[in-house]
């Protein structure tokens, strides 16, 4: 039994875009990896920052950007100082889009001076600076001397942040956003040799990879996909009432329709398969 | 004395690697961080350079001699014209000398980047879905026990881990998660094992000069 191939690209058109043209939002209910890097998220002092590395191509934007858009609001929201860079330059676009998006969702909203968030005093965008393993390595002295200017140009150590935040001594995690084995560098140059916190948002090809780095705790916790994502977008908008569109969210039944079309194609293709062998 | 250069470079190179992990000693962190923080930065610098270089030099090349496809070139080299240009003198912010707006028309770097790279780019990568689609339903078939296992398992986890899946059982979760926590853990370790094996045997055999494939060939 052959089918079209025509066919089968038709089929999954349909069941990709239709429920992103009538959209339902599914209830996501998330997991243990994702709630771990939640909390960890969550107990960032105020004297300590966060280290979020954008390190996702265009390629990996639709599954990863939610994750980046939500770690983001999770921190404007509760003010924990944030520091956001990229590991490559392909990537300082997305980075550059991500926090440009959620400041003006924030600034939008925000009455007072307080309540806005602020670059240099809420955020700091440090930008990119090759080859990767020098911010791995160099951050762990001093994040000044590696990223001397930041990525507007301001001389990183002016700024208001930047006086109490001076190497990962005063970083509490640093989540790494990729579609590569990024992360796994970071936990074999910053966290083996400075005991830095890593937590990993990453695409769900490469998810099952990073699970063992996950199970002995060298990943705090885990964002696998779009539905981690959409897992993280619940947490932070359950926890913290943030309201924002949940990119993410609305993808999900898209994606459940996808993944029943193609199991269904398998089943379809093995019927064949075996009426053809009894055939024969 | 064509060789010996190189392999006593890397033999120094790879050496001061190793040793910067064992010797946590101030007096030589100081040459390490030296190297990390100015040396490699300066030699990144280079190596964008060349690379730049050569791919110049590659599609100048191919439009001399009109290879095939040569006009695509052209295409590659009024891009990388214009996109140096604009990021090079109009700013990261567009503040820079080259005014990069007409009225609402925007052209700046980061207006370039998401409205021709990002949309391009994830065009590209979402066509991979139906050609996964199409080979899914021509190549997957279970022709043995150990392919039925594989495919089930696939069919559990792919459920387990969409919404519809706590739907179904709100221990389908917890189930996928113990596949992925236990079996896939126990295989990916082995792998990994594996590989870090490999990883530290080539690299001995390049530090200590008996692996010279990165030298290249020829004269």
């Amino acid at each position: 039994m052959t089918i079209d191939r025509r066919i089968i690209y038709a089929i999954l058109l349909a069941v990709v875009t239709l429920p992103l043209v009538f959209p339902s939002v599914l209830e996501v209910t998330p997991m243990t990896p994702v709630e771990k890097l939640f909390t960890a998220v969550d107990k960032t002092t105020d004297d300590k920052a966060l280290i979020l590395d954008c390190s996702y191509s265009p390629q990996i934007k639709a599954e990863v950007e939610p994750m980046a858009i939500a770690v983001l609001r999770h921190a404007f929201q509760t003010r924990k100082k944030i520091l956001v860079l990229s590991l490559y330059v392909e990537m300082i676009g997305l980075a550059t889009r991500a926090i440009n998006q959620v400041v003006e969702e924030f600034n939008i909203s925000a009455q007072t001076y307080e309540d806005s968030i602020i670059y240099g005093r809420d955020y700091v965008f440090l930008g990119w600076q090759p080859p990767p393993i020098v911010p791995m390595l160099g951050m762990g002295e001093s994040i000044a001397n590696i990223y001397v200017v930041d990525y507007y140009g301001n001389q990183t150590d002016t700024l208001h942040m930047m006086e109490k935040i001076r190497n990962y001594n005063d970083i509490s995690i640093l989540v790494a956003l990729s579609g590569s084995r990024i992360p796994i560098s970071w936990v074999a140059y910053a966290q083996n040799r400075y005991g830095l916190q890593v937590g990993v948002g990453c695409t769900a090809v490469s998810g099952a990879d990073f699970y063992p780095y996950y199970q002995t705790g060298q990943f705090t916790g885990l964002m696998v996909g779009m539905k981690g994502a959409a897992e993280y977008e619940e947490l932070v908008e359950t926890n913290y009432g943030v309201k924002g569109r949940r990119v993410a969210s609305e993808a999900m039944l898209s994606l459940t329709y996808a993944h029943l079309a193609i199991m269904l194609f398998i089943v379809i293709g093995n019927i064949g398969f075996f009426l053809h062998r009894r055939k024969k | 004395m064509k060789k010996m250069i190189p392999l006593t470079l890397i033999f120094i190179a790879g050496l001061l690697g190793v040793i910067s992990f064992v010797i946590p000693h101030p007096s030589y962190q100081v040459y390490d961080e030296w190297i990390r923080n100015d040396l490699l930065r300066v030699l990144s610098a280079f190596a964008v350079v060349l690379a730049l270089g050569s791919l110049l030099r590659v599609h100048f090349d191919k439009i001399k001699r009109k290879r095939r496809n040569w006009q695509f070139s052209w295409l590659l080299l009024f891009a990388f014209a214009a996109s140096a240009a604009i990021g090079l003198f109009g700013g990261v912010a567009a503040d820079g000398i080259l005014p990069t707006a007409i009225g609402s028309f925007r052209f700046d770097i980061q207006t370039l980047y998401e409205n021709i790279v990002i949309p391009l780019a994830s065009s590209m990568f979402a066509l991979l879905a139906f050609f996964m689609a199409s080979a899914a339903y021509r190549a997957f078939r279970v022709r043995s026990m150990e392919a039925t296992l594989l495919l089930t398992a696939a069919f559990i986890v792919m459920i387990g881990l969409l919404p519809l899946g706590y739907s179904i059982s709100k221990h389908l979760p917890e189930f996928v998660q113990w596949i992925l926590n236990v079996p896939n853990v126990a295989g990916q370790r082995g792998i990994v094992f594996g590989i870090a094996l490999g990883v530290i045997a080539t690299s001995l055999k390049i530090i200590l000069g008996i692996e010279r494939a990165w030298l290249g060939g020829g004269e």
